[in-house]
């Protein structure tokens, strides 16, 4: 976001670039410079030429890997079922594309609540352990212990306990993706300033105040954070809970079409896997962008 | 022994700390942060406590401004203990860092602690308040915008706004304008100077600069640290009005170097001991 180039001081050092200290320049402080400040900073505003000119060396690197995979798999006759060339990849993801939006949908819909979910019990357990320092003491030694667990190893307790539809699926993502949640918005809670508290207190603020009023908005971008990595550890849940157990979904695809050696329509499964993460992921740096636009940290 | 304030002789103390001690336990040890320090300052009065890093200038300031309790000694505020002078609203603090709601434009940050106290009957009185603090800081343009779109001294000044928001009788500062480079800092000393000559408000300023002591003051008590206390007030008879002249006037040069020689004399003493 800092690097984000400033229209505004540009075409001024552009236009009076022979007398570079003008009194139109803009300085730290001064009015004009504040204004150009204003201009560069939303972030999610990026012209359609700076994103490509970000993405273009991984855009090339990524072309590079899928010329030279298909290159590698032509020349040594790899069977397609060891490693199938992305041309042939693709070629799935076209003919097989009604099954696979189905997959991708039931997917979706286990990742959307299960995160949705995980998001609000994370910030609960934050909110409760900042809130009520005492159970906080106790709760939080216990949230870490659980964190401890393999959660993977839960995936067949929950088939047991809540059968092979979505139920399992969002349970499981709950216990993976609540904990980074959880943690980040809890330094964001108890990261505020000292001073400001002082202040608040001495203007008669509760506790409950201070808290709506500094603390909680306070850990927004800390919750974000935090969302960020939950977002994608939701998706890595829903995965590892349809192979335990599931009728429907990417991961069921997976583990389906890898049993019957159908190799192209594993990488076409992964291909949408990734495609949702991504989404996900970008959906959550645009709401991050849109509503929470200020930076943390002294002011 | 400290040394108590001259110009309080005659006038009726507006803040009174008498024979003040602050222990810190810190692993059982204590610490005394503050030895028997005594000082008084007038309504309407502009008082600087200045002294080395460490020698509990602050903290004799968190005192004042009932954000610490003493372990000893008797502190008053318009004749009542700090805290409930800060219950009654009497005492407005600005501290070094503006320490702003980053995700709220200046004039919510003014009306913040104005929302908090209802110290408003309606949304409008308290914006309207926050507006002509604005005003008075000099920053109305600037309402709309975020902490992170100002200045550093632009920030600082809305922090002073908010202080004065709740029209306290006292302002108590620590160091505001510290994190600020030299001209900035000239510039909110000139400025604190007319505040302090238009609002009539009781101003306990601490700072390690001697010439923002020296053009702000009526009084500056030095501190000198192991143990820290008050080692001597001195009256500044810089005339008034005081303007960017005064830093060329003669009684400025006195002043400051009378400062200069007590705060090196506080340290050597501190380096024996």
């Amino acid at each position: 976001m800092t690097a984000a180039p400033n229209p505004g001081s540009e075409s001024k050092l552009g236009s009076e670039s022979f007398v570079p200290h003008s009194e139109s320049f803009p300085h730290p402080g001064s009015e004009s410079f504040a204004q150009a400040s204003i201009d560069a900073t939303p972030g999610f505003v990026v012209s359609a030429r700076s994103a490509l000119a970000r993405f273009l060396p991984a855009l090339a690197l990524f072309i590079g890997v899928l010329i030279v995979w298909e290159g590698v798999s032509r020349i040594f006759k790899l069977p397609e079922f060891v490693l199938p060339p992305p041309t042939a990849i693709v070629r799935v993801l076209i003919d097989h594309q009604r099954e696979l939006a189905f997959a991708a949908y039931v997917t979706a819909t286990e990742v959307l609540y299960g995160f949705v979910l995980s998001a609000v019990i994370g910030a609960a357990v934050a909110l409760v352990i900042a809130r009520f320092a005492k159970f906080g003491r106790a709760l939080y030694p216990l949230v870490v212990l659980f964190q401890t667990v393999p959660k993977v190893a839960l995936a067949p307790l929950f088939i047991l306990w809540f059968g092979f539809d979505l139920a399992p699926k969002v349970a499981l993502i709950v216990v993976i993706a609540f904990f980074p949640v959880a943690i980040n918005m809890l330094v964001g809670l108890q990261t505020v300033d000292p001073n400001l508290i002082a202040l608040m207190r001495s203007v008669g603020a509760s506790r409950n105040e201070i808290l709506r009023r500094i603390q909680v908005p306070h850990s927004l971008p800390y919750l974000m954070a935090g969302l960020k990595v939950a977002v994608t550890l939701a998706v890595i849940g829903a995965i590892v809970g349809e192979f335990a157990g599931a009728q429907a979904g990417l991961g069921y695809m997976i583990q389906f079409a890898s049993t019957q050696m159908q190799t192209s329509l594993v990488f076409a499964a992964l291909v949408e896997v990734s495609v949702l993460g991504l989404l996900f992921y970008y959906v959550i740096e645009w709401l991050e962008g849109r509503y929470i636009n200020w930076v943390p940290g002294p002011n | 022994m400290s040394t108590p304030s001259s110009i309080a002789a005659g006038a009726p103390a507006h803040i009174m700390a008498r024979n003040v001690c602050v222990d810190y336990t810190v692993a059982g040890r204590v610490n005394r942060v503050l030895n028997d320090v005594s000082l008084s300052v007038p309504k309407g009065g502009f008082v600087s406590l200045i002294g080395p890093s460490g020698c509990g200038k602050s903290t004799l300031l968190k005192v004042l401004a009932g954000l610490l309790p003493p372990t000893a000694g008797e502190v008053t505020v318009a004749g009542v203990a700090p805290i409930e002078a800060v219950r009654q609203r009497r005492i407005g603090i600005v501290f070094q860092e503006a320490t702003l709601l980053p995700w709220k434009n200046a004039l919510d940050n003014v009306a913040m602690l104005m929302e908090v106290a209802h110290a408003g009957r309606t949304k409008d009185e308290i914006h309207q308040r926050a507006t002509d603090m604005l005003r008075l800081v000099g920053l109305e343009h600037a309402a709309q915008k975020r902490p992170a779109q100002l200045s550093g001294g632009m920030r600082q000044r809305v922090s002073i706004a908010r202080a004065l928001a709740l029209d306290p009788e006292v302002l108590m500062m620590d160091e505001p304008f510290g994190a600020l480079d030299a001209i900035t800092r000239e510039e909110m000393s000139a400025f604190l100077l007319e505040i302090w000559q238009r609002t009539h408000k009781t101003i306990v300023l601490v700072t390690h600069s001697i010439d923002e002591a020296t053009f702000l003051s009526r009084e500056v008590h030095v501190m000198a640290s192991n143990p820290a206390k008050i080692i001597e007030a001195i009256p500044i008879d810089l005339p008034y009005p005081r303007n960017e002249d005064s830093y060329s006037a003669p009684a400025f040069a006195l002043a400051t170097s009378r400062l200069r020689r007590l705060l090196k004399e506080g340290h050597r003493q501190a380096a024996a001991a």
